[in-house]
């Protein structure tokens, strides 16, 4: 079922389906065996190929390539696309540079983060759109009613009425007389070596190498026409996503992983991506953003990325009451991680200097000696340089005989397993 | 993947080594690989007594926590304390220094349910 509430909820139920093979599966079983691979968002994608650690550690001193085919990629062209990405996201859109991107929401008319996306400029009516893979088939469904009139929205106006219509497609689907596009992020110091070994010309070498973070260029990588972008979701400072032809990304996938070599480029999993997003603070979507708690992009860190001041935005009305509301906020956790310490989960109590409970992990970590814990916490509590309790749920059936809790409320008072200390919401390496 | 003869296995990929009224119990090379650097241990206690397929001790990477279940019935007798320093033991020699405890088998019977290497490494095909 799918549809818009009296509330202004946009619910959509997906359909259960098989995974799919990601675009690059003939290269990941070449890389890695069968029982790494799992269903995620859909697809079947790599864990890890040698070990999360090592593809964690050679992100942040060489690179790490990751298949991010699975992610969305919509098209959104035609004189209106500026003003409808203006009116269904939060950022500001119109006055986006061409060759520049810029990270926003989609919300529905309650405020509900309908998914995290990133917005690139490639003409002044063409944006392409990356949205999150298990998101994709919502948003779609959610932008193209929106265009159809089947979902309506209160915009203040006297029609009520969006009256944008831009075209929307499928950027990975299509035949291949259409600019189709997928994935692929390298991502660590080692990038920008290892791509100027692909470029065709001197001049993209250089280019890319002078891109500024959040901007792209078009060119062409090992001969396959590329759109380089300084993004990413790790945390790196050099890193970039590369978006080519479904068909073409193998190969470019393999000429990498052969440049890199030498430079001790590794392909990377969807472990190493986790624990990467972790340690630098980045919102995994339906954990630290959206989800059961309800996140919000305020709460998530990322307030400047909702545009108050525009004239409308859907979800505005919700958002103008979070923004001066919100009474917990992601905090990042440092904590030992050291030989015989338990690593923290999700769910596990986080609490204060007197032992009482101010909200829970959302993700955690390991990298080397330190865990990193996400976690959704009072405000009060989340200022830089507090030292927080953790208390482990339960984890096991004889945990639970002992007395330990399956579930920790706001304000229960419990001694802590374990001591961290709140860093800086987000790292750069 | 590595299956040892003269072991037993059950589906959970648990490994038992029976000599004469004990079983000493890990998990197996499939197990360990699935879930990848192992971080932490939580062993039983020595004198606990298990039925068959109960949670035994508690093995968790730094991606998830997986209960190991008794594949035997039987009574704690020892436990392999050098897991609680290091966990990664599991992922280096599951078979031999990655041993979990000892078991007093209470029912000989359970031990009928187990497969041999031949019947587990036939089953690893099945996944």
């Amino acid at each position: 079922m799918q549809g818009s509430t009296s509330t202004g909820e946009f619910v959509f139920e997906a359909v259960e389906a098989d995974p799919v093979s990601s675009v690059l599966y003939d290269e990941h079983v070449k890389l890695t065996s069968k029982s790494r691979i799992a269903a995620f968002a859909g697809y079947l994608m790599p864990l890890w190929y040698s070990s999360i650690a090592e593809e964690h550690r050679a992100v942040r001193e060489r690179a790490g390539l990751f298949d991010c085919t699975h992610m969305g990629v919509l098209e959104v062209s035609g004189d209106e696309a500026a003003g409808f990405l203006d009116a269904v996201t939060t950022n500001e859109v119109g006055g986006l540079k061409v060759g520049r991107a810029r990270y926003s929401y989609i919300l529905d008319a309650a405020g509900n983060v309908l998914d995290d996306i990133i917005i690139y400029r490639r003409g002044e009516d063409n944006f392409m759109v990356v949205v999150n893979a298990a998101n994709e088939p919502k948003i779609q469904s959610y932008l193209r009613g929106l265009l159809a009139g089947r979902i309506v929205i209160e915009t203040g106006r006297a029609d009520r009425k969006l009256g944008l219509h831009p075209t929307i497609r499928d950027m990975r689907a299509g035949d291949r007389s259409a600019d189709r596009r997928v994935d692929i992020a390298l991502q660590g110091p080692a990038t920008i070596d290892t791509l100027a070994k692909l470029a065709d010309d001197a001049s993209l070498a250089e280019c890319v190498a002078g891109l500024k973070s959040f901007a792209f260029v078009e060119g062409r990588l090992a001969g396959i026409d590329s759109l380089i972008c300084r993004t990413g979701y790790t945390g790196a400072k050099i890193g970039v996503e590369l978006f080519v032809d479904p068909e073409h990304a193998a190969t470019l996938w393999n000429r990498i992983l052969e440049a890199g070599k030498p430079l001790g480029v590794l392909p990377c999993g969807l472990g190493a991506r986790d624990s990467l997003r972790i340690e630098a603070g980045l919102p995994l979507y339906g954990h630290e953003l959206g989800g059961k708690l309800r996140i919000s992009p305020f709460a998530a860190g990322y307030g400047w990325a909702v545009k108050l001041g525009k004239e409308f935005f859907i979800g505005k009305a919700a958002m103008a009451r979070v923004a001066t509301t919100y009474d917990m906020e992601v905090a990042r956790l440092e904590l030992p991680a050291t030989r015989g310490v338990r690593p923290v989960r999700p769910h596990d109590a986080v609490l204060g200097e007197d032992g009482r409970c101010v909200g829970w992990v959302l993700s955690a970590a390991k990298v080397q000696e330190q865990q990193y814990a996400l976690a959704y916490v009072d405000r009060a509590a989340a200022g830089a340089g507090k030292v927080l309790g953790v208390y482990y749920l339960a984890r096991s059936a004889s945990q639970v005989e002992q007395g330990r809790k399956q579930a920790v409320e706001k304000g229960q008072k419990l001694a802590a397993d374990l001591a961290g200390t709140v860093v800086s919401r987000f790292a750069k390496y | 993947m590595a299956v040892v003869e003269g072991l037993l296995y059950t589906k959970d990929h648990e490994w038992a080594k029976v000599a004469g009224d004990t079983a000493t119990v890990g998990i197996t090379d499939y197990a360990q690989e699935q879930l990848g650097e192992l971080v932490f241990v939580e062993l039983p206690a020595t004198g606990k007594e298990f039925g068959v397929h109960k949670e035994l001790a508690v093995v968790e990477s730094s991606k998830a926590a997986s209960d190991v279940y008794s594949p035997v019935a039987g009574e704690v007798t020892e436990v392999n304390t050098e897991l609680e320093t290091k966990p990664e033991l599991i992922n280096e020699d599951c078979y031999r220094t990655g041993w979990i405890c000892k078991l007093a088998i209470t029912d000989k019977k359970s031990l009928d349910a187990l497969m041999d290497s031949k019947q587990y490494e036939e089953y690893l095909e099945t996944l």
